[in-house]
């Protein structure tokens, strides 16, 4: 789609003038209001943990530091949950495109009876069973504190299956299925072999929307996993951020080996927070970066059906 | 259609099943396609809609979904009389309506503004910076709004100082607490938010721009009589989705962000559903407020599509 500059040509009036520069000002404003937490976390996490208690860190890195990183290596409890994290959103991940896939080409087709799964799948996106009776289903199917659970709830998406469908609707011509099965091939072939290779813009876009909600749930460990040892990261995440103050259990173990000084522990244990948040958060960020463009396509997917 | 077969099917009937017998054998792949998800959207949404019946029941582990007795609409009672019921009501339906009067519009602002910049260098960087919040855990923002909103070191409140003003408790006190909430929640979405919008305007015909400005059309008049039509149906279709989290919206950042101090504004049906039926394990009470919950937000969703059917022809179903 060829996009080209508004008002590049003409001269523009007085009141756009106006409005241009307007504009301008307010996006340096809003870009402003977005960096500068982030940016805030960056230069915390590598500066001298006196001058971030103080309050002195605000603008750049105060006594720069690597003391908050060194802590955090000591802190098993965190490195086994983001071995976790990464484990349950491959294999997450891998099962919802799967599933996902599979489901999209069936509904890209005519079958008997494709009515009724269609409003199935659709229905729950208005409905559902809730917090609780999903629950108790899950303990008596023996979900309960079996990690499992971690990469099977919540493994399709009702608008993620919608786009990939429409993606093999439009995408895919219906003239190479009717040439496919005249040379003999059937959907299995067909699927493997013609859709999944002319597939990898929705595959992106599938494992982007999927990874990212995977790796940043912290929620369904909460509810499901009783023995924290299968804990993913943003589970631990939140004993160390969501609170007030952070248990002495945690401070602890980060400082196994010399736990003598509890005012020094406390203090640094303050700028092991900004650590925390920068190694959870960076994977997801930087995926984000590299797979921006199928963002950007998965959104012009959907939003072609309407 | 089994029934059409019989010992001396009459022709029309017998046509029909030859029909679908063929059509059976020529997709019966296509069902094994459909299998797999169809399978998990029965066990992890389905099964649960059959546990609903927990909720007109006193539910015992012992004697099972199935198997426990029914008592009718005793825990509803028992809610909608408790002293509780009100209060987790109001601070639900206050805390998601007013999320949804900001998250709502601002994107639609934003997406229009944006499409307005005139350098496509700013305008991709731009874009590229405000989604970055999107991919910030909920966890994490919470932990950010912990340290930023320290009474002592964190930013906000130094900076509320240097402008001289008294720090606040931002995070112990139930006055705050849905600013809190919903200013980050603006930080964190309304950038994503405006990816739709953004989408749906590279959509506009270019020649349509020429030609307003040839007959000496704003940049405003050409937002407010080019752009915002463009991209109205799909605001109408947000909405439309995004009615139903009125009830039901919301509770896994609430929970986060509840203090001791600010529960008088933060207890809401979610967070209330939470603890007591999984740390209370009062699992009955809480399925039955669930589905309070889910009933209301049925037919919120079901409402506002019908209401913007009628207004303006757009809806989902």
């Amino acid at each position: 789609m060829a996009k080209e500059k508004h008002g590049s040509a003409i001269k523009l009036s007085r009141s756009d003038q106006i409005f241009t520069v307007c504009n301008y000002i307010f996006w340096a404003f809003i870009l402003l209001i977005v960096i500068y937490p982030l940016y805030l976390i960056v230069i915390s996490s590598v500066s001298d943990p006196y001058a971030v208690l103080n309050g002195e860190v605000l603008l750049y890195p105060v006594d720069f530091s690597w003391i908050g990183y060194e802590k955090i290596m000591n802190y098993g409890t965190l490195w086994r949950s983001y071995g976790w994290a990464v484990v349950y959103t491959v294999v997450g991940t891998a099962i919802g495109i799967f599933f996902t896939m599979l489901m999209a080409y069936a509904l890209s087709n005519q079958f008997i009876g494709k009515g009724i799964v269609n409003f199935m799948i659709v229905f729950t996106m208005f409905f559902s069973g809730g917090l609780i009776p999903t629950f108790l289903v899950m303990r008596d199917i023996g979900l309960y504190n079996n990690p499992l659970i971690m990469v099977l709830m919540g493994a399709m998406s009702v608008w993620n299956t919608m786009i990939a469908r429409t993606y093999m609707t439009t995408s895919i011509p219906r003239e190479l299925y009717e040439a496919a099965s005249i040379d003999g091939a059937d959907h299995f072939r067909y699927f493997f072999r013609i859709v999944l290779p002319l597939s990898g813009t929705i595959v992106a876009v599938l494992s982007v929307y999927y990874a990212v909600a995977k790796w940043n749930d912290y929620f369904t460990a909460m509810v499901y996993l009783r023995d924290n040892s299968y804990w993913p990261l943003q589970t631990v995440l939140r004993q160390i951020l969501a609170s007030l103050t952070v248990s002495a259990g945690d401070v602890a173990e980060m400082f196994a080996d010399d736990y003598t000084d509890v005012a020094e522990t406390l203090r640094v244990s303050n700028v092991v927070k900004y650590c925390a948040i920068i190694i959870s958060t960076v994977p997801a960020v930087i995926l984000y970066l590299f797979m921006q463009e199928y963002f950007v396509k998965g959104v012009m997917i959907g939003s072609v059906k309407g | 259609m089994s029934t059409n077969v019989s010992a001396t099917p009459n022709s029309t009937s017998s046509v029909k099943w030859a029909r679908v017998k063929r059509r059976l054998s020529r997709d019966w792949q296509l069902y094994i396609f459909v299998l797999p998800g169809l399978i998990y959207y029965i066990v992890f949404h389905y099964f649960p809609l059959y546990g609903i019946q927990i909720a007109f029941k006193d539910y015992k582990a012992v004697l099972g979904i199935n198997g426990s007795e029914w008592v009718g609409l005793e825990h509803f009672k028992t809610f909608f009389t408790s002293y509780m019921s009100w209060t987790l009501i109001k601070n639900t339906l206050l805390l998601n309506l007013y999320a949804l009067l900001w998250s709502f519009p601002l994107p639609i602002i934003l997406s229009l503004l944006l499409n307005r910049v005139g350098s496509a260098k700013f305008k991709k960087f731009t874009q590229t910076v405000i989604y970055v919040p999107h991919f910030v855990s909920t966890v994490v923002l919470a932990g950010m709004l912990y340290i930023f909103l320290d009474p002592t070191n964190g930013f906000v409140n130094i900076l509320i100082s240097a402008l001289g003003g008294t720090p606040q408790y931002f995070m112990a006190e139930p006055q705050w607490f849905r600013t809190v909430f919903i200013g980050s929640a603006v930080w964190q979405n309304s950038g994503w938010g405006t990816i739709i919008y953004i989408a749906a305007l590279t959509s506009v015909d270019q020649e349509l721009y020429e030609s307003a400005r040839i007959d000496g059309a704003s940049i405003l008049k050409q937002i407010i009589y080019i752009d915002l039509p463009t991209i109205i149906p799909m605001a109408m279709m947000m909405l439309i989705l995004n009615s139903g989290s009125i009830m039901n919206g919301n509770m896994q950042k609430t929970l986060l962000l509840q203090t001791a101090g600010n529960k008088a504004t933060s207890n809401t049906i979610g967070v209330y559903v939470y603890t007591m039926g999984l740390t209370n394990a009062q699992f009955s009470y809480t399925a039955a407020i669930g589905l309070f919950q889910n009933v209301i937000s049925f037919i919120m969703v079901m409402t506002v599509n019908k209401i913007t059917k009628e207004a303006s022809s757009i809806s989902m179903f």
